[in-house]
């Protein structure tokens, strides 16, 4: 297994706030040790590797995670579901609210189910 | 998640022919429709014809739901003579967030944080359940929903070894199509449509709305839809092989 964290830098030059949230919860959860590469998504850049493996894959956000797993790679735009279904992180309290709350954010038409 | 994660290769097919491959392909038991008590009645009145009394269908009961809402969903289950599930937010989540940040924190905060309780909660829980659940879903609904399939690989609820499918019968109907079907087949609705409600959620986030504008203005209005900081100014297309 391959797993690439994709970050996004914003025109500003700055981080996005989500994804330096997402990086410190992997460094804060030693999860970190587990990403095999870190890209980064220059919004100042369309060729940046991040921008183009976005391109690649289809993903309209960031932060997203690669996983390269027997010739079949995946997306995962959910941090906690990845950390779940890829790491098997075990959930914190009020991991499975802060999930459905991503994947709100992740598939934004959702709410209107 | 392996192969074609969409499928969409017969993108006019009638509904009621997506509804019939669904039952053909999936157990009663493990497939379902989800219902909101809007104009997507159209699929438990299809449903019905296919398959009677047993179209398993359930609805999210946020408890914040119009009284019509509650009347109409009662009516469709004498109606069609069918079980609605209702599947309810978790107690405990709901009295956290209303003690900490009352009734109406979502016209400070926005609404991730009550429709995550109130609706993906339930719906993530109940999807547990399913190989396969039916949607109201259309294109013309949002932006984020014109390249909607009729059948695709749940990125949301999927999990690896684990694949759910979702079925958007109406992906390619309009809102005129919807309303010519209620109308030719007698079909009840939700009496909010009269009264300018175009799409129907949560009483405090539904609105009526002018002709010209387009029903995603009748929810949230009061947020801005773009989430711009996390967006990657790609186009908006359903991601391949994404789990969410």
């Amino acid at each position: 297994m391959h797993i690439t964290f994709v970050k996004k830098v914003l025109a500003s030059g700055e981080p996005c706030a989500k994804c330096r949230d997402v990086e410190e919860r992997l460094e804060r959860t030693g999860l970190i040790s587990r990403i095999d590469r870190v890209v980064v998504a220059d919004e100042r850049d369309a060729r940046s590797e991040g921008m183009r493996l976005a391109r690649r894959h289809e993903v309209d956000r960031a932060p997203f995670f690669l996983v390269l797993n027997e010739d079949i790679t995946t997306v995962y735009t959910v941090y906690l579901k990845f950390v779940r279904d890829v790491l098997g992180g075990e959930p914190s309290p009020g991991a499975e609210l802060d999930e459905a709350r991503e994947l709100l954010r992740a598939h934004p038409d959702l709410d209107l189910i | 998640m392996h192969g074609k994660d969409f499928v969409d290769s017969q993108p006019r097919t009638h509904p009621r022919e997506v509804l019939e491959d669904a039952f053909r392909r999936f157990d009663r038991d493990r497939l379902a429709i989800s219902f909101s008590g809007a104009e997507d009645v159209v699929l438990v009145d299809m449903a019905s014809r296919i398959v009677g009394r047993d179209a398993p269908v359930f609805s999210l009961d946020t408890g914040r739901l119009h009284a019509e809402t509650y009347r109409f969903l009662e009516a469709v289950r004498e109606r069609y003579g069918i079980e609605i599930e209702l599947l309810f937010p978790d107690a405990v989540e709901v009295e956290r967030l209303v003690g900490a940040k009352g009734l109406f924190s979502f016209y400070r905060d926005g609404h991730g944080e009550c429709c995550a309780i109130r609706k993906i909660q339930p719906l993530r829980r109940k999807l547990g359940e399913l190989d396969a659940w039916i949607t109201g879903q259309r294109q013309d609904q949002s932006v984020t929903r014109t390249e909607l399939p009729v059948e695709q690989v749940d990125a949301a609820f999927s999990t690896p070894g684990r694949t759910v499918t979702k079925f958007n019968p109406l992906a390619h109907w309009s809102s005129e199509d919807v309303w010519a079907y209620i109308r030719e087949y007698d079909v009840p609705y939700n009496p909010l449509h009269d009264h300018g409600m175009r799409s129907i959620g949560c009483e405090p986030c539904t609105r009526a709305i002018a002709a010209h504008q387009h029903e995603r203005e009748g929810r949230w209005w009061w947020e801005n839809d773009d989430d711009k900081e996390c967006g990657l100014h790609a186009q908006n297309r359903i991601p391949a092989k994404a789990v969410a």
